[in-house]
């Protein structure tokens, strides 16, 4: 489509420039998904090339390193104690011996990653199935313990990651050997232990600041991400909970049977709950903020008195625990609680209930749906109140004096001047809180558990108000039939949606790339 | 005190963005030098790499003889003034002063005797125990001096000291940084934009655009001999006139012909163009606007123009005026040359008319920009 | 001149005193109604945990008798005891180690420049586009062999609160990105090291966020319901709070527990509310920072 120039678009009236906006953007959606594409296609061939290049350069470090640096392949940190670096030189040597030890031992790296059956559809994760065999001593059955899944999976995924470290350690050290072979012959002197020692503290505090973050962050997040990806292609189950029964690879069998559309397939209910998860995380974001912004505009206006007090009185929701607050009001709202008693006087509503024989407000989805969102201003409004005060205080007020000046009415200056300051400002903010809403377990759980029930899918009870987080949750609960695999998959669909909308969302806001237009 | 060496510097960001081209300069121990160029130019770059606060694409940078291209900002005893002061919020005045000195558990009598010494330089003895939120621009521009001057580094670095100062306060820090230089007698970096600085302060000016050195000279020759258009604008204010013009050459003689006047050139100029084998053709001709004297009509090389704004500056007028094809010119005239009546006379619309001496023009290249008389 | 101008010069509406004092009025009608609607379940808990005639919902909201009799039964009849001191302790040392955690990675990430900055800042974006109670299956699995769970899940649930806690890095990294990078420049010419750059000048004026931190993980353990339901699993010794007290609103138990929730909750809500009100400063300059730089 033809784009105009800016005087050309200047000429447009309201209307076609709509138009023209409309269509551009339209235009644009297929250049987005292509340029998506190609970043994919550019990653993995940069991958390739990276990988390519590092055999290259890994066979002219061979070719022309000398003595120290050939051993160095085999002999970990050989290089760096050839040329004085006795600390690196003894660390890397350490790590090679525990490795190998790691790996070669009973019950070791080999031993794990042998059980593993990796990804191998229909076949078992371990080997060895525990039974009940008849004892002669006891005079009865008792237990022997065979191979756990769960533990054959994480210790073989633990052993692949320790392979890639070993193998990440050992070009590294090749690559330090031949810089210290490049800076020897230049006849200057390499990094000794105590230099390394002090540079943790200066040019590479960076390192000494991370390594518990990191450390921590890998362990407790990317570890049992990894795994739990796992196990979406497993049979991890209840039933199948990988001690007393071993559990199997499956491959795409539970994708297939959250896609299946037909009835008894779990497709409808995933379609249902995430429509209302996108719906909930719409309005709970937009009601929110909106109302939060409103009522932050309210407190400051010129005049108004006891600002202080209005404030602290909408921070108290943020300051009490909100399993507290929330249990407390989904109470009120039973037809036993203050509220929903009070509400049960008018005829109308009275009616409406023992019509429909609902034993609270609670059972009726539509109507817990909107308490949902309603509940959800009270509690959301406070956090926007407080974010939006500090903006509107960043707002030049000369800005307000000028539009009044050009005989702007104060719906005017709200339109033209506040919020487009304030969407501008708070664009990643908005991004946030609509995945927070996304996944915002406490308040749905609390208040309504995700009731009224619907039905049973996926291993748990389903609710018209559950949100795929709280489904993914109560798949794990229950004793008998969660479905881990499920929960899992469950997991990466959310990751999905996030993405997707984050992506999107991230190339629609203003803040991103005109970084600097309100400064 | 040192002399600093850069060789083919060079500073990349990312993958091919070039801030500083092949930088090569020698600077003298004790020597006062001066960057300037617009926004951008990379002085501020090449400064923050003598300092060691950027890393070096390339070349080397050598301080007192020793490659310093590796070494930590701390193990390259330098100091430095930084355009915002970058003054320790959380520490007073004393503190602040002290600060590179506590690093080093320098003793405390010595530290007191230091920063005491420094501040009764500077004036700011009584605000020691003041943060620094509680001093004026020009106050805390003297804490961030004087915190450079306790360090006794070897060379001090400053990277526009004064452009957040205010015009008045700038005029008096810039004369005080002449007196501060007299009494700590070391090797001065200074980096600005402003041509005034650079013309007062430095011994010599490296003029730089775009990442390349232009010029480096004393203030003296980059402003009688620039060597491109390039500094011959940029140096001087209001900016050097510069137009199109025929270089005429005729039996020996050159005459520049702006606006259907001819003005023979004489003198130096002349023998200097005949020097460089000069040939007749279109050249740049630049003149300053100080370097215009009115005339009258009819006057041998009155070029006729028109005034479109007077400035009236006090001690001088400043008129813009628009030749007949839409050139625009300034012309700068001392009011002690003129009597009242025309004084009063020149104003919007009216025609004048001015005209140059020989001595005062310069040439270029109309292709490459180059002085022709160089 | 003035004649001229007279007829354009025209009044509309009401003057500009008295529309000013109109919408004002109505701002105070809707602040006040605010104030009562939010202040409602507050006040309302309060005085329900004061009932003594009954330990179900009544459809009144004053006592008929104040008394203290839930208090007391709270503390003799139930675990509340335990439950309030394990949130305690899980709040004071989530505050603390999360705080080390998320200053070291905010600090890193706005101050210093190094190989794979922009990659681990992105790799921790994507991770945390996954739900974070995905990794509870594995965590639960593995601390259970650790002795972690149920009596012990406060331990365990300080561990899983703090030890990913690096990536909640934005709002202190916003704070950081504000303190000018000269500060930092001056002080290394000055002779310090990076370690000296940041305990010596960027920390004393960290303050603010500092505060906010320790705050939010304070906070945390008292609101979390999720993360410790499934690692606690229904044994009192190791429960939290919102655990413990969660179950006294179900179908069943809502009769007897329904005012002693009510006690309790206004115990637990004491300390967090003085806490939270004491540094309420520092929090809105958190949450207001961090949403315009986030």
């Amino acid at each position: 489509m033809k784009r105009l120039s800016d005087l050309e678009y200047l000429k447009l009236n309201k209307f076609q420039a709509f138009i023209y906006n409309f269509k551009l953007f339209l235009c644009a959606i297929p250049l987005f998904f292509k340029n998506i594409g190609l970043a994919i296609v550019s990653f993995f061939k940069n991958a390739v090339l990276g990988i390519g290049g590092e055999f290259a350069e890994i066979g002219r470090t061979f070719k022309n390193g000398n003595w120290a640096v050939k051993l160095s392949f085999l002999i970990f940190g050989f290089g760096n104690l050839y040329y004085g670096q006795i600390l690196r030189g003894i660390l890397f040597l350490l790590f090679e011996i525990v490795f190998i030890g790691y790996m070669v031992v009973p019950s070791g790296g080999i031993y794990w990653l042998s059980k593993g059956n990796w990804f191998k559809t229909g076949s078992t994760i371990g080997t060895v199935q525990g039974k009940f065999e008849y004892d002669m001593i006891y005079d009865t059955d008792v237990w022997v313990p065979g191979d756990d899944s769960v533990k054959v999976l994480l210790y073989g995924l633990l052993t692949i990651i320790f392979i890639v470290a070993f193998v990440y350690t050992w070009r590294l050290q090749v690559k330090q050997c031949t810089i210290c072979m490049d800076i020897t012959a230049k006849g200057k002197k390499v990094r000794s232990g105590k230099d390394d020692m002090k540079s943790l503290l200066d040019d590479q505090f960076h390192k000494t600041l991370l390594a518990l973050p990191l450390a921590g962050i890998l362990a407790f997040t990317v570890l049992p991400i990894i795994y739990m990806v796992l196990i979406a292609f497993t049979s991890y189950d209840a039933a199948h909970d990988g001690y007393s029964n071993l559990f199997s690879w499956v491959g795409l069998e539970h994708f297939n049977e959250l896609f299946d559309f037909s009835a008894g397939g779990l497709g409808a209910t995933f379609g249902e709950i995430l429509s209302w998860t996108l719906m909930w995380a719409f309005f709970a974001t937009f009601t929110n903020y909106f109302l939060g912004m409103f009522v932050a505009i309210m407190i400051n206006k010129k005049g108004i008195k006891i600002k202080k007090f209005w404030r602290t009185v909408l921070v108290m929701t943020i300051a009490i625990p909100q399993f507290v607050s929330l249990l407390y009001v989904s109470k009120l709202f039973t037809t036993s609680g203050l509220i929903g008693r009070a509400l049960d006087q008018i005829p109308f509503i009275y009616e409406w209930r023992t019509a429909n024989s609902f034993v609270s407000l609670w059972d009726s989805p539509v109507v817990s749906k909107i308490l949902l969102i309603v509940i959800n201003i009270w509690i959301g409004i406070p956090y926007i109140m407080l974010m939006a005060t500090g903006i509107l205080m960043n707002i030049p007020q000369d800005l307000y004096e000028s539009s009044k000046i050009d005989g702007a009415s104060s719906v005017q200056q709200f339109t033209k001047i506040t919020l487009p300051y304030m969407l501008f400002v708070t664009g990643p903010y908005l991004l946030t809180s609509f995945v927070g809403n996304l996944n915002n377990f406490n308040v749905i759980y609390l208040l309504s558990g995700g009731n009224p029930i619907k039905g049973t899918a996926g291993g748990a009870s389903v609710g018209y108000t559950d949100l795929l987080i709280t489904w993914l949750f109560k798949m794990t609960l229950g004793s008998t039939e969660s479905k881990y695999y499920m929960a899992s998959l469950i997991g990466i669909m959310v990751f999905l949606v996030v993405a997707v909308l984050s992506l999107i969302i991230y190339n629609i806001i203003p803040s991103t790339k005109n970084e600097e237009d309100y400064k | 005190m040192a002399s600093v060496k850069l060789t083919n510097v060079k500073k990349i960001y990312g993958k091919d963005t070039v801030a500083v081209q092949d930088f090569n300069l020698d600077i003298a121990d004790k020597e006062f030098i001066v960057f300037v160029g617009p926004s951008g130019c990379g002085k501020s770059t090449t400064l923050r790499m003598i300092a060691g606060l950027e890393d070096i694409s390339a070349g080397t940078v050598e301080i007192d003889g020793v490659v310093v291209n590796d070494l930590q900002p701390r193990d390259r005893n330098i100091a430095m003034v930084f355009q915002n002061y970058a003054l320790y919020p959380h520490l007073s005045v004393f503190e602040n002063m002290a600060f590179s000195l506590r690093l080093k558990n320098v003793p405390n009598d010595i530290v007191y005797q230091k920063v005491t010494e420094a501040a009764e330089i500077l004036g700011i003895t009584e605000y020691l125990t003041r943060k620094p939120r509680a001093l004026s621009g020009g106050q805390r521009q003297r804490v961030a001096i004087g915190r450079a001057m306790v360090r006794d580094s070897k060379v001090f670095l400053m990277d526009e000291p004064l452009s957040n100062l205010d015009a008045k306060l700038r005029n008096q820090m810039r004369a005080e940084i002449i007196l501060l230089r007299q009494k700590i007698d070391t090797t001065f970096i200074y980096v600005t934009h402003d041509q005034t600085e650079a013309m007062t302060l430095g011994d010599h000016i490296v003029i730089m655009k775009d990442g390349f050195i232009q010029q480096v000279g004393t203030p003296t020759e980059v402003f009688d001999m620039p060597l491109n258009l390039f500094v011959a604008e940029f140096i001087g204010a209001p900016k050097m006139n510069t137009f199109k013009t025929q270089l005429v050459c005729e039996g020996g003689k050159y005459y520049v012909t702006p606006y259907g006047t001819k003005i023979e050139v004489t003198g130096k100029k002349a023998e200097q163009l005949a020097a460089n084998g000069v040939k007749s053709g279109e050249i740049i001709l630049g003149v300053r606007p100080e370097h215009f004297v009115l005339a009258h009509e009819g006057e041998e090389g009155a070029i006729p123009c028109k005034i479109v704004v007077n400035e009236m500056m006090g001690s001088e007028l400043h008129l813009h005026v628009v030749e007949d094809n839409g050139d625009k010119l300034i012309v700068r005239i001392p009011t002690v040359k003129l009597d009242d009546e025309t004084r009063n006379s020149l104003v919007y619309g009216k025609t004048i008319y001015v005209t140059f001496e020989s001595k005062v023009m310069h040439f270029f290249d109309t292709e490459t920009e180059r002085n022709l008389l160089v | 001149m003035k004649k001229q101008n007279d007829n354009q010069i025209r009044k509309t509406g009401l003057g500009a005193r008295a529309s000013r004092r109109l919408s004002n009025t109505i701002v105070y009608i809707i602040l006040i109604a605010i104030t009562i609607i939010w202040l409602f379940p507050f006040v309302g808990i309060v005085l329900e945990s004061f009932k003594t005639e009954t330990k179900m919902q009544t459809p009144y909201l004053f006592p008929k008798e104040f008394g203290f009799d839930h208090y007391v039964r709270l503390f003799k009849e139930t675990d509340f005891l335990k439950w309030f001191i394990n949130t305690g302790i899980m709040g004071v040392a989530t505050a603390l180690l999360q705080t080390i955690f998320i200053l070291s990675m905010s600090y890193v990430l706005s101050r210093l420049r190094f190989k794979g900055r922009k990659g681990l800042m992105n790799f921790m974006l994507i991770l945390g586009m996954f739900p974070g109670f995905l990794t509870m299956i594995l965590i639960y699995k593995v601390f259970s062999d650790f002795g972690l769970t149920e009596g012990m899940a406060p331990l365990g649930l300080i561990i899983v609160y703090f030890a990913s806690s690096g990536m909640g890095y934005y709002v202190s990294k916003g704070f950081f990105d504000t303190i000018p990078k000269s500060l930092d420049e001056a002080a290394r010419v000055d002779g310090a090291t990076r370690f000296q750059v940041f305990y010596k000048v960027i920390m004393p004026l960290s303050k603010p966020i500092v505060i906010y931190t320790i705050l939010m993980g304070f906070m945390a353990p008292w609101g979390d319901f999720m993360m410790a339901s499934y690692l606690i699993h229904e044994n009192s010794a190791g429960m939290n709070v919102a655990v413990g007290m969660y179950e006294w609103l179900s179908r069943t138990n809502l009769n007897t527990y329904y005012t002693m929730f009510c006690a309790a909750g206004v115990i637990v809500a004491i300390p967090v509310v003085t806490v939270f009100l004491l540094l309420q400063k520092y929090y809105v300059e958190g949450v207001t920072g961090g949403a315009v730089k986030g």
